[in-house]
């Protein structure tokens, strides 16, 4: 008898008596539609294995791994490492949860569909948009989803995008917007403060066609940019998005109310382990006049047939189940068990303690920033801009690669390279992004100045 | 079976202790006044055992698989293995940073490697990348790929349309439309591709003919040769929603089948969990003609180390953040590995089995449109009960009273009042069994019983009309307009 039987009950004879049933002789028969053309003979993936085999093998590869919390680490940007309570991994293990499926059968799923409603909720404070939605993939694909929204409320063929914008959610929007005939135009930085060129904006929303304006908070640098709250005044008509961190949302003025239609984010950071990038969560609200042209799944509170609450998906014409090639997405799965983590985590530390936690991370990078800026090759923080839990590394000497290289072997994870990885791509500042986290000590981050001093001499002392 | 889910009255978790309104927000060095949040965030402050009571109540007025079988036609709703929650739960799995050295995440990216590699042997094609975060994400992503296959030949003006089914997936016109292509649906005839209607449609304009095969009437696409021939002879592509893989593991597969280009759906055939509606996990396989245009990085093997290659001078570029949802691609390994060969074939000829067996019996009480023998699903259709004043939605609704989760109701709409059924391999025959009792009281249930449905859940039947005439999406729309009674 095949050993993972344990997932496919009943074994032979259970499948002899249905094919009984059938008046089928052999289950082969079942497949008599498969032209013989396009029969397979083995695949080649291995004999089954039991589960104490599993969990040796698959432990044997893992543990070529070296998890950051064995470093001192400070990697981080727009996904994080956050400390995550027991009691959240406690409600995101509730079974009734994580093995369920999308909410289409509202009275079955009361339990997700209320914690989506609470989730909305949640970043309708967080941002002060009139909407949420359930949630999207992850941040880049949130951004991706905004352009397109963009481009159904305002003619125009150009989008504007932080020059400072990582690579890696550039490409994503080019990909978002592949479809449309758009030209995306990088916004320069000043390069004394990181912030945005407002007097470019002004001038190139002036020269038309423009749809739609992304920036975000912090931006790639790590700068928090005092200017965005200008940018509706310039932008006119033309919408304005602005992705957000939603820890420093916690402390920073809610971007609708200074003029954002849309404001998207990642949300991994809500005490969820990054599990190298994935799965993440894409944050999305945006205002009013838009949201029968938003993306994504809707939560609304409604009634059943007694006039009691209840909690149902709605405005489901703007899905493809229902639009098709009409649809405001294709997005169907989306992350709705990090949506439930969100709101669970947020509501375990509570509004004041993320408030909170967001003043000592500041702190911690402010220290970190000002003792690594005291050493010559480096500028922290690269930027005389005000910052929350990132800031930029500038490194004069040697490479940022080598510089990371170097700390690592002094188990220190120095922080993000900035530049696109990919052959050909255009050179930039050498920069590191780096990131403090709510389990970094004062040791770890006496050791970063160490091993970064220890570094920078290697450099100069190498030929 | 006597099925009661629990009724809570559950209040929303502001309504446990109603936040204070206005108090100002704190005061961070070095932030900007201009920036500073003018009114703290408005969110209750609650011990952890009234948020941890608040959610553990609100997961038991919810279906899981845990607690019900869930026949719901191709979503593929099977059992989640515990031993991948608790692999996915290693520090040395989920405290792993997407930009950590290659050096510290060896053992991520040979799990990456190998789950690709295994993926490529199941679906017959070279090169397969785990980048997509769901179905749909893939989907995009290879029509993407498509464009700019095309653009590269010089074809792409000419080529804008997207041929597919009338049983199409709905993610598969709206993934079309978001890459810029036209979409253009085939009649079906008996449930399958009109092949005719294929050759009349195909021109030098077709990009690509997206298929689901099986279909989702969950019939196999016999003609799948003569189809290829007819989307290549045209010069257009052909593209596999692996949505319904589970049939056909160890069987046929995309690439034996003459496709180019593929996605699947981990959190289907590879039994990682939903979620309640994600994350789920997208898989692309490519052909010859489609591998060079996959996003990058590409995680390649160089001796006996991993590398994340980005040198893709054709590639797309990036469609997410990271490398893809490795905390299900580490789920659906360990759901591989364990099945191995034999495992997997069991797995596509039990769930074939489950779907025929189940078939014949409710087939005694509702009509079956398309011919008996199916893959992993099957189709009522509830239009005869319209004569008693009873919808497929009623039946739905009272299927859920007998503890089962209602089929996939509606689509695909060439049938009238449409059930879609499926189970997969794990549900045993004694459960077939119970849901055949079930249905069978069910449909022969009184309507006004069934108009009355559900009684036994959390809420009696929900508004949906309501819900979006009078839009409340939030506790701020719950303020600022509280709802009429």
């Amino acid at each position: 008898m095949l050993n993972v039987a344990r997932w496919i009950p009943g074994g032979a004879a259970d499948e002899t008596a249905m094919l009984r049933e059938l008046g089928l002789a052999d289950a082969e028969e079942l497949f008599s539609d498969v032209p013989k053309k396009v029969r397979l003979g083995r695949m080649g993936v291995g004999a089954p294995k039991e589960e104490l085999e599993v969990l040796r093998y698959v432990d044997k590869i893992l543990d070529r791994n070296k998890p950051y919390s064995k470093f001192s680490n400070f990697l981080g940007g727009r996904v994080t490492t956050p400390f995550s309570p027991a009691a959240l991994d406690a409600i995101l293990s509730r079974s009734e949860f994580y093995t369920s499926y999308t909410p289409y059968q509202p009275e079955a799923s009361q339990g997700m569909l209320q914690t989506l409603f609470e989730f909305q909720s949640l970043w309708v404070e967080l941002t002060g948009a009139d909407a949420a939605n359930a949630s999207l993939y992850d941040g880049a694909t949130a951004a991706g989803e905004a352009l397109l929204l963009c481009r159904r409320v305002h003619e125009g063929s150009r989008f504007l995008l932080p020059a400072s914008l990582p690579w890696e959610e550039k490409s994503v929007l080019r990909n978002y917007a592949a479809g449309l005939p758009v030209r995306f135009e990088e916004i320069p930085y000043d390069p004394r403060t990181g912030r945005l060129d407002t007097e470019w904006v002004k001038t190139e929303v002036a020269r038309g066609d423009v749809f739609g304006l992304l920036a975000d908070l912090p931006n790639g640098f790590g700068v928090l940019d005092e200017g965005l709250p200008d940018l509706k005044a310039i932008l006119g008509s033309v919408p304005l998005v602005i992705a957000a961190d939603p820890l420093a949302l916690s402390v920073v003025e809610p971007p609708a109310a200074w003029g954002a239609d849309v404001v998207v984010g990642e949300g991994q950071g809500f005490g969820m382990a990054p599990s190298f990038g994935g799965p993440l969560l894409g944050l999305f609200a945006c205002q009013k006049e838009h949201l029968r042209l938003a993306p994504g799944r809707i939560v609304g509170a409604t009634a059943d047939a007694t006039g009691r609450r209840a909690f149902t998906l709605t405005l489901q014409t703007r899905e493809q189940h229902i639009r098709r090639s009409r649809a405001t997405s294709n997005i169907c799965t989306n992350e709705s068990l990090l949506a439930l983590g969100f709101v669970v985590y947020a509501t375990l530390v509570g509004p004041r303690g993320l408030a909170e936690l967001q003043t000592r991370l500041t702190e911690k990078a402010r220290t970190l920033a000002s003792a690594l800026g005291g050493l010559e090759g480096l500028q922290a923080p690269r930027f005389e801009a005000p910052y929350l839990s990132s800031f930029a590394v500038g490194v004069t000497r040697g490479g940022v690669g080598e510089f990371l290289d170097r700390l690592r072997a002094k188990k220190v994870l120095g922080g993000v390279p900035l530049s696109d990885p990919r052959p050909g791509a255009p050179a930039s500042e050498p920069l590191l992004l780096a990131s403090v986290s709510e389990s970094l000590e004062e040791r770890d981050l006496q050791r970063y100045v160490s091993a970064a001093r220890g570094a920078l001499a290697a450099v100069r002392g190498s030929p | 079976m006597t099925f009661r889910q629990a009724r809570y009255d559950e209040p929303l978790v502001w309504e446990l202790s109603p936040p204070s309104e206005g108090a100002p927000g704190p005061s961070v060095p070095g932030l900007p006044e201009k920036l500073r949040r003018k009114k703290a965030l408005r969110w209750p402050e609650l011990s952890e055992l009234e948020v941890v009571r608040h959610y553990t109540r609100l997961s038991q007025m919810n279906f899981g698989i845990d607690t019900s079988a869930y026949p719901l036609g191709s979503c593929t709703m099977k059992y989640n293995p515990k031993v991948s929650e608790a692999v996915a739960r290693r520090r040395t799995a989920a405290e792993l940073h997407p930009e950590q050295p290659v050096e510290t995440v060896q053992g991520a990216l040979e799990i990456l490697w190998r789950l690709e590699t295994a993926l490529g042997k199941i679906t017959g094609f070279p090169e397969v990348s785990l980048q997509p975060a769901a179905g749909a994400h893939g989907e995009f992503a290879a029509l993407l790929m498509v464009r700019a296959y095309f653009r590269d030949r010089g074809e792409l003006g000419r080529r804008t349309e997207v041929l597919l089914p009338d049983t199409a997936h709905g993610t598969n016109p709206a993934s079309a439309a978001m890459a810029g292509f036209t979409t253009r649906e085939i009649p079906s005839k008996d449930g399958c591709v009109d092949l005719e209607a294929l050759r009349a449609a195909v021109s030098d304009r077709t990009a690509a003919f997206m298929l689901t095969n099986p279909n989702t009437a969950g019939l196999f696409e016999s003609q799948i040769v003569e189809i290829a021939e007819t989307v290549h002879g045209a010069g257009g592509l052909l593209y596999y929603d692996g949505a319904n893989l589970n049939a056909i593991l160890g069987v046929t597969n995309p690439g034996r089948m003459g496709f180019d280009v593929a996605h699947l759906n981990l959190h289907k055939t590879f039994a990682t969990p939903h979620g309640g509606g994600g994350p789920g996990a997208g898989v692309l396989g490519a052909g010859e003609l489609l591998a060079p245009y996959l996003p990058v990085p590409r995680v390649v093997k160089k001796g006996r180390r991993f590398a994340l290659d980005y040198d893709r001078p054709k590639s797309i570029g990036k469609i997410k953040s990271g490398y893809g949802n490795f905390g299900l691609d580490l789920r659906a390994y360990v759901f591989l590995l364990s099945h191995g060969e034999e495992g997997l074939r069991a797995v596509s000829r039990r769930s074939v089995l489950n779907a025929n067996y189940l078939g014949q019996r409710l087939g005694r009480h509702l009509p079956r449109p398309f011919r008996p023998l199916v893959k992993h699903e099957f189709l009522l259709s509830g239009a005869p009960l319209k004569a008693r004043g009873v919808r497929t939605l009623d039946l739905a609704k009272r299927l859920l009273d007998e503890g089962y989760h209602a089929p996939t109701v509606y689509f695909p709409a060439l049938v009238e009042e449409a059930l879609m059924i499926e189970f997969p391999e794990t549900e045993s025959r004694r459960e077939l069994d119970g849901f055949a009792d079930a249905f069978e009281r069910a449909v022969t249930d009184t309507p006004e019983n069934l108009h009355a449905a559900p009684r036994n859940l959390s809420v009696g039947r929900v508004d949906e009309v309501r819900a979006a005439r009078d839009l409340h999406l939030s506790w701020k729309d719950l303020r600022e307009r509280p709802p009429k009674p």
